[in-house]
């Protein structure tokens, strides 16, 4: 099937070098972390496709509160590279200077939350920040992202619930991956394994019609589908909320701290049918877009552009200690300024 | 001026905010058309319209949560948490969100927010309608913990807590909220967050209490005829430091008094504070009365919290000392 869209060739093709540069810094901040560059990091392969159309979804006038594994929203939204890459590498540069760990930005002049570690612990935020739209009357909606494993936490059916009473101008998008860590979202068949249970028995998308609103499924592993869903559900939320679950697959290791040979056969790999990466190569090529040579060039120029950036930033300074200690209150207690001189 | 209660004083000070600054938003279980259990939103509804005055779905993670995406995105929301006994599903909110998104985003987020509860005994409710959890709130960083102990104070307080750029735990003390009525000024007014109250000047010892414990306090060294200093402390966290040391600096005996249970409490701060600064100003131990290390009993609750004896006891010991 040849896909359809209303993007331009030069949309598409941006579209495709960054899937391509996501893959590429993906690998490159593994090795950083394996060098000792990076203490921690949040792989994103499986995740492009869904990140990428994500990023060519999301309007100027949208506000978006991201999860930990959405690196590639962000380079797909225009986000300076120096902001995002300052960030993940804890450099004294980065807006929270240091101060929470890779991939947890917070970009409040780009309509972007603050990425929060606890599972799901942004999206009754979300749910707020999207009655803030409605009840000033703002143009755009809210998207927030979160994992198949954070469809299980009471925050999800909390804002879920709040959302369809509200009727809110929002969008639940699940990125399923297929795992929480080593829990399969789904019962599997992976035999090699002994999966004793599962994260839900019922279909992630169907659970939004408790609350009052639709769910949708999608391929997660077609940009142009993401894209194409999500622009949709953000223009008609206006009108009140969905559920959308993108399925993918989650290549790579949970993080750095973690080794999938433990618990799961690894069914999609590099190169084969399903990875994101392999399936944008055969859309685009399908549609008359990209060519083989197309495919190497791109690769050579992002391979440079990636090593240069990793490059700069592994090697950039770290915060001072002294900036340690500011920023917990407007007006600083008398405690704080006492425990400036304990540093040392 | 109108003679007031405390739960009026409350009502009167969210009036004068929300005339004020449309971006004020209350929500909580019951608080529309009900107007609160303890009624501290009464009318309000009617007067601002169900857009500023939301009745929410039974789950305290999701009013909380949902006010701090709404102070995220400009407003300012005043949740309610009907007891503080039923907080704590939404302690994940108040810990890892709202109190730490000023400081992991170093200030690229910050969070105009007054999260009000009632807390506590005095209503017979038993270890689900009674619990004293301030020291939840008091050990997380990040957080200003505010506790009034009167219809004045509690209206200025509120006030002083909307207008900061930061998130408040106003505690109110159940036991005070129909225990009595003064003058309170109609128009708006601030109480400084950052000052506590000497509420009675003395020479022989130093009183720290606060919140529902201060009434008592103050009928007992009254009634006793102590000449005892009484400082109320109001904002528990950050403490006004500075009032305290020069109370324990001109006496030199301290006792401290709150209604929440004793181990690891708020006394316990303060003891091993003024402890580190001013041990060779104090003439004797630093003594504590408190709730008891138990939750807090249905039929024997007066037994529970501090009372007159408990309090003339410590008191005599002090002195004698
Ligand atoms: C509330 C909470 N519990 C546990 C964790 C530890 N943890 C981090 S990610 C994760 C799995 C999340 O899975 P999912 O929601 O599917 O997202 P994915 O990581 O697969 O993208 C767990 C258990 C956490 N961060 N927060
Ligand atoms: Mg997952």
């Amino acid at each position: 099937m040849i896909e359809e869209t209303d993007i331009s060739k030069e949309g598409l093709l941006t579209a495709y070098k960054n899937i391509v540069m996501e893959r590429l810094f993906d690998k490159k901040m593994l090795n950083a972390s394996r060098q000792g560059f990076l203490p921690f990091y949040i792989p994103l392969m499986g995740h492009e496709a869904i990140h990428i159309g994500l990023g060519m979804a999301i309007r100027e006038e949208d506000f978006f509160y991201p999860y930990y594994r959405d690196f590639g929203v962000l380079l797909q939204m225009g986000i300076p590279m120096d902001t995002i890459l300052s960030q993940v590498f804890a450099t004294a540069t980065d807006n929270e200077i240091g101060r929470d760990m890779p991939d947890h930005f917070s970009l409040k002049k780009y309509n972007i939350g603050a990425v929060i570690t606890p599972v799901a612990g942004h999206l009754t935020s979300a749910t707020g920040i999207a009655y803030a739209k409605k009840y000033r009357k703002q143009n755009g909606s809210v998207i927030t992202t979160f994992g198949d494993g954070a469809t299980s936490t009471p925050d999800f059916h909390v804002a879920m619930n709040f959302a369809g009473v509200y009727n809110l101008p929002m969008v639940f998008f699940v990125e399923n991956n297929q795992f929480a860590i080593s829990v399969p979202t789904y019962p599997t068949e992976d035999k090699a394994f002994n999966q004793t249970y599962e994260e839900t028995k019922g279909a992630i998308y169907k659970k939004a019609e408790a609350y009052g609103f639709n769910g949708v499924r999608i391929d997660g592993t077609n940009f142009i589908e993401v894209y194409r869903e999500t622009r949709k559900a953000l223009e008609n939320a206006e009108s009140g909320p969905l559920l959308i679950e993108a399925m993918t697959y989650r290549m790579g290791p949970h993080s750095t701290a973690d080794d999938p040979n433990k618990y799961r056969t690894t069914t999609v790999v590099e190169g084969g049918e399903k990875d994101p990466v392999t399936v944008s190569q055969k859309i685009l090529k399908d549609m008359a877009i990209l060519t083989d040579k197309d495919i190497d060039d791109i690769n050579k120029d992002m391979e440079e552009t990636t090593s240069q950036l990793i490059d700069k930033y592994e090697k950039a300074p770290k915060p001072d200690k002294s900036t340690m200690m500011g920023n917990l209150y407007e007006q600083e207690p008398w405690y704080i300024s006492e425990e400036r001189g304990d540093i040392q | 001026m109108t003679q007031m209660t405390m739960v009026k004083a409350l009502n009167s000070g969210l009036n004068n905010a929300m005339e004020k600054d449309d971006s004020i938003i209350l929500l909580g279980e019951d608080v529309g058309t009900d107007g609160g259990v303890f009624r501290v939103t009464d009318g309000l509804l009617a007067k601002y319209g169900k857009e500023r005055v939301m009745d929410t779905p039974l789950a305290e993670l999701g009013i909380v949560g949902f006010g701090i995406g709404m102070s995220m995105a400009g407003l300012k929301s005043i949740p309610e948490i009907q007891f503080q006994d039923f907080i704590y599903t939404a302690m994940d909110q108040i810990i890892n969100q709202m109190a730490k998104l000023r400081y992991r985003t170093n200030g690229d987020y910050t969070l105009p927010m007054v999260l009000r509860t009632p807390y506590g005994g005095g209503v017979h409710g038993g270890p689900y309608h009674s619990q004293s959890g301030e020291v939840y709130f008091t050990h997380t960083q990040g957080l200003t913990v505010v506790t009034p102990s009167n219809p004045y104070d509690a209206k200025g307080l509120l006030l002083s807590s909307i207008e900061l750029n930061d998130p408040v735990i106003f505690l109110e003390p159940k036991r005070l909220y129909y225990a009595g009525k003064m003058e309170v000024p109609d128009d708006y007014y601030k109480v400084d967050l950052r000052k506590a109250s000497v509420i009675r000047e003395g020479d022989d010892l130093t009183i720290l209490t606060y919140g529902p414990a201060v009434p008592l306090v103050k009928s007992t060294v009254e009634k006793n005829n102590v000449n005892a200093q009484i400082i109320d402390l109001r904002t528990l966290s950050p403490f006004d430091l500075d009032t305290i040391m020069a109370g324990v600096k001109k006496t030199g005996k301290v006792l401290i008094v709150h209604e929440a249970p004793k181990m690891f409490g708020v006394g316990a701060e303060l003891s091993a504070t003024i402890s580190e600064r001013a041990i060779d100003y104090l003439a004797a131990p630093i003594l504590r009365v408190t709730g008891l290390d138990i939750p807090i009993p249905f039929a024997l609750e007066e037994y529970y919290v501090p009372n007159e004896r408990r309090i003339m006891a410590a008191i005599e010991k002090l002195l004698k000392y």
